[in-house]
């Protein structure tokens, strides 16, 4: 079945410079999936994912043909109608978690804050919630985080409250824009376990943005790979080394691989055709 | 000889009566025309040391070297002429209110150097950017111009020895393999020493000859780079970060 | 200037690859300008401040009457009066020339000030805020004495001492109000001080005078700047304050306070006399309260970054 379909996405920017196409017809439909989309700075992999929460301000502009999300026309829903959607059936974890937390509020209260406010949850109801949501993302202690304020926390730590938090309400579809780019590669690999295993048991779909291929081809179903707003290259994550795109390849390629060749490294042509 | 030798090294921040043991004892040794990598994860103290060399950390025990002589504090001009720095943000280490002629030229005037304009021009061209980016402003170029541009200055005043922290993290993996030929090849030319800094064991094991693994500022383990390449780790915390390291995932 | 030579004019500022450093300033300023042309109430700020700079240059020819030459006969003409767009005042001078002459005198204020005060502060700020430790601390409780003061009072008591007069009440205004933009200048150096950019130029072997004078100023100018446009309001009333009391410019200079002073004892009869000089101070604070937040938006690296 069918979460979200996108038809001929478009994101433009009216600047001093002229108009500036971020994201230029870029189609895609995901079911209860984990979609990865990669691309470097400057690919329009970010502002596809905003687009979808309608989440860009003047003077960007977002068209598409079609967007829809679960039967919802999200190009024609009222802004009423997409904040009800924002959060509650789709969700998005941020990069940072420093900049995604209220740095003056505990996280025990940021997590109950919607409970109490949206679903009018009584306090105790919603602190055992909170808690378990801290649980599941596999918080040892969630008593003494719940105490506690954003910056008393780790990247790592930060982060899967970020999780919880998005997950509490059981989206039905979570973004996630590069969700462990700030944290240390220890830490990156736990944290994308438990976002993995949570998608998994409840049949979430999932939109993953990254710059990195292999993460991407090791945690999604499926690839897009974009490049200057368009989709070069949708693939089967599995079949990721046969790429067949140049630019997916160059990106595969341009890696150092440890215990690899000293040579210089193959760059990227950005010169070829398809670069347009 | 060795061209940088840190014996016994400890930094150690004060911050609002809390002490801060950023660094904790560690030597190591460099020889000329080296590339030695330091890699570890946040908070393992990997910056701090070159930020040591540079007067930019406060020192708290231990000697820092460069070509036998104990360095003087603060650091004067001819240290400026040895040792020169590229740090990880590019779009935080450039002025952004200077034009890259400005920028590159700097050094050149605190050190009287003649003839700026030539060798502006000539340090653009040599990281590979073109005439016409002269003036223009950092907000106009990409995070991999920019850091060619922070490469170009460093080298303005043709130091022996180059840090470089992270220069490649903030940048996308083609730019980072452009940006890691670029320094391979201007170290072949010029003969200069490399201390890299790294939280990517792969981006470290391309471009050095040995490297330090660290963790909560201690030295755990030094490695030449064939013991990478084989895993050949004695401690396990170094066989961890070899195997979080991003280019195993395929494999796993 | 024909269509085609405009468009290559606008290729040329725009060109992200100037050839000259002037083509990459003037490149610079065109873009500042556009920011700016986008924000109506800005256009609305600047087109006042040119007119109060027009307003200063033509004053002669714009004037109908006299300034200074009293007419007695003519003495308090209601607004609209044949000849007396805005009135006279109690000496029968035409009120309209007044405030047309007086427009010197508050430009020559804002003139006198802006090149004392923010100057004096960005230099105290920026250096307390480099050197941090002792030398911090002393400048800036020296900053904190003059902030504790109230302005006019300060002012007036230094105006007591050094005796009334125009430059006088311009010196006491600036010893009175540089003290914030030290304050602000101080909280934007402490946050470049730390960056890379400042670290790498040390690296380089700069002086600290050099680093200050050539890297810390730039970043701290666009605050200073927008801090003196919003307080150009506020220099004017306290001029025109020190004017109100009889110790700033001395009458039968037309500055806008003392006619405002003068007025007062007419205000329920021929209130016009008070009221006209305090319109065109009410237009001109306004116009620069407006320019000042346009010019955050410009100025504002930030804002420049896309």
């Amino acid at each position: 079945m069918t979460l979200l379909s996108v038809k001929n996405l478009r994101v433009s920017f009216d600047t001093e410079a002229g108009l500036v196409e971020a994201v230029r017809g870029v189609s895609f439909s995901l079911g209860r999936e984990r979609l990865g989309i990669v691309g470097e700075s400057g690919s329009g992999k970010t502002m596809t994912g905003r687009s979808v929460l309608r989440l860009i301000r003047p003077p960007g502009r977002i068209e598409a043909e079609e967007m829809r999300f679960d039967g919802i026309d999200l190009m024609r829903a009222s802004e009423k109608e997409m904040r009800a959607l924002r959060g509650t059936r789709i969700a998005m974890v941020m990069q940072d978690p420093k900049y995604s937390l209220n740095p003056v509020m505990r996280v025990g209260a940021q997590l109950m804050e919607g409970l109490r406010q949206r679903d009018g949850m009584g306090k105790a109801e919603a602190r055992a919630k909170a808690i378990a949501a801290l649980a599941a993302v596999q918080i040892r202690d969630p008593e003494r985080v719940m105490e506690a304020y954003p910056h008393e926390l780790s990247g790592g730590m930060g982060q899967r409250v970020m999780i919880a938090m998005m997950l509490i309400p059981d989206p039905d579809l979570l973004i996630a824009d590069e969700p462990t780019s700030a944290l240390d590669v220890t830490v990156q690999a736990e944290v994308l376990s438990i976002l993995d295993g949570l998608v998994r048991d409840r049949g979430m779909g999932l939109i993953f943005i990254s710059h990195d291929l292999r993460l991407v081809a090791r945690f999604c179903d499926r690839v897009l790979v974009m490049f200057k707003g368009r989709v070069v290259e949708e693939l089967a994550a599995k079949d990721l080394m046969q790429a067949k795109h140049p630019y997916t390849q160059g990106l595969l390629n341009c890696l150092p691989r440890i215990g690899g060749p000293r040579e210089p490294l193959p760059g990227l042509d950005r010169t070829a055709e398809w670069a347009n | 000889m060795a061209l940088i030798e840190i014996d016994d090294l400890s930094v150690t921040f004060h911050a609002k009566g809390r002490e801060v043991r950023a660094v904790q004892n560690v030597s190591l040794s460099v020889g000329a025309q080296e590339s030695y990598g330091l890699v570890g994860e946040s908070g393992s103290g990997k910056s701090t040391i070159l930020r040591a060399i540079c007067g930019l950390a406060p020192v708290s025990g231990g000697t820092i070297r460069i070509g036998g002589q104990p360095i003087d504090s603060p650091r004067g001009a001819a240290f400026s002429r040895q040792v020169q720095m590229v740090f990880q943000d590019p779009y935080a280490s450039l002025h952004p209110r200077h034009t890259i002629d400005r920028t590159l030229s700097e050094p050149l005037a605190i050190h009287g150097i003649a003839d700026a304009d030539a060798r502006v021009k000539r340090a653009l061209s040599d990281v590979g950017l073109p005439p016409g980016f002269r003036f223009r402003f950092p907000h106009q170029l990409s995070g991999g111009q920019r850091q060619r541009v922070a490469i170009a200055r460093a080298l303005m005043l043709e130091p022996s020895i180059l840090l470089l922290d992270e220069p490649t993290s903030a940048l996308d993996a083609s730019v980072q393999a452009e940006t890691l030929n670029l320094l391979n090849r201007l170290r072949a030319e010029r003969g200069l020493t490399f201390l890299m800094v790294s939280h990517d064991l792969a981006v470290i094991d391309h471009m050095c000859d040995r490297v330090l693994v660290m963790q909560h500022g201690r030295a755990v383990e030094e490695l030449e780079r064939a013991a990478l390449a084989t895993a050949e780790m004695k401690t396990d915390y170094a066989r961890s970060l070899f195997a979080a390291s991003a280019d195993r995932m395929l494999e796993g | 200037m024909s269509a085609q030579a405009s468009n290559s004019l606008t290729r040329w500022l725009r060109d992200p690859n100037p050839a000259s450093r002037r083509q990459a300033r003037l490149g610079q300023a065109w873009m500042g300008w556009l920011r700016m042309r986008r924000n109506p109430l800005a256009m609305i700020g600047l087109s006042i401040t040119v007119l109060l700079l027009l307003v200063a240059a033509f004053a002669p020819w714009l004037a109908p009457h006299d300034p200074i030459t009293q007419s007695l006969p003519n003495r308090l003409m209601p607004p609209l009066s044949p000849g007396h767009l805005m009135g006279t005042d109690d000496f029968g001078r035409d009120i309209l020339s007044r405030i047309i002459y007086g427009s010197r005198i508050t430009l020559t204020i804002i003139v006198l000030f802006t090149l004392t005060a923010p100057v004096f502060g960005l230099l105290v700020g920026t250096v307390a805020g480099y050197f941090g430790g002792w030398t911090d601390e002393i400048l800036m409780r020296i900053t904190d004495i003059f902030l504790a003061f109230p302005k006019l009072i300060l002012a007036l008591a230094l105006v007591s001492v050094l005796g009334p007069g125009f430059q006088n009440a311009v010196l006491a205004i600036a010893i009175t109000s540089w003290s914030p933009y030290a304050r602000v200048a101080r909280a934007e150096t402490l946050t470049v001080r730390n960056s890379d950019y400042i670290a790498s130029i040390r690296l380089q072997g700069a002086s600290s005078l050099r680093i200050i004078l050539g890297h810390v100023i730039p970043m701290c100018l666009p605050s200073v700047i927008i801090r003196a446009t919003l307080d150009m309001a506020g220099v004017i009333l306290i001029a025109a304050g020190l004017g109100f009391l009889g110790l700033g410019v001395q009458p039968p200079m037309p500055e806008w306070g003392q006619m405002i002073s003068a007025g007062r004892k007419y205000l329920f009869e021929q209130w016009w006399v008070a009221t006209m000089p305090g319109l065109a101070i009410f237009v001109v604070s306004l116009g620069f309260n407006l320019l000042g937040d346009g010019l955050r938006d410009v100025l504002d690296p930030r804002s420049a970054g896309k």
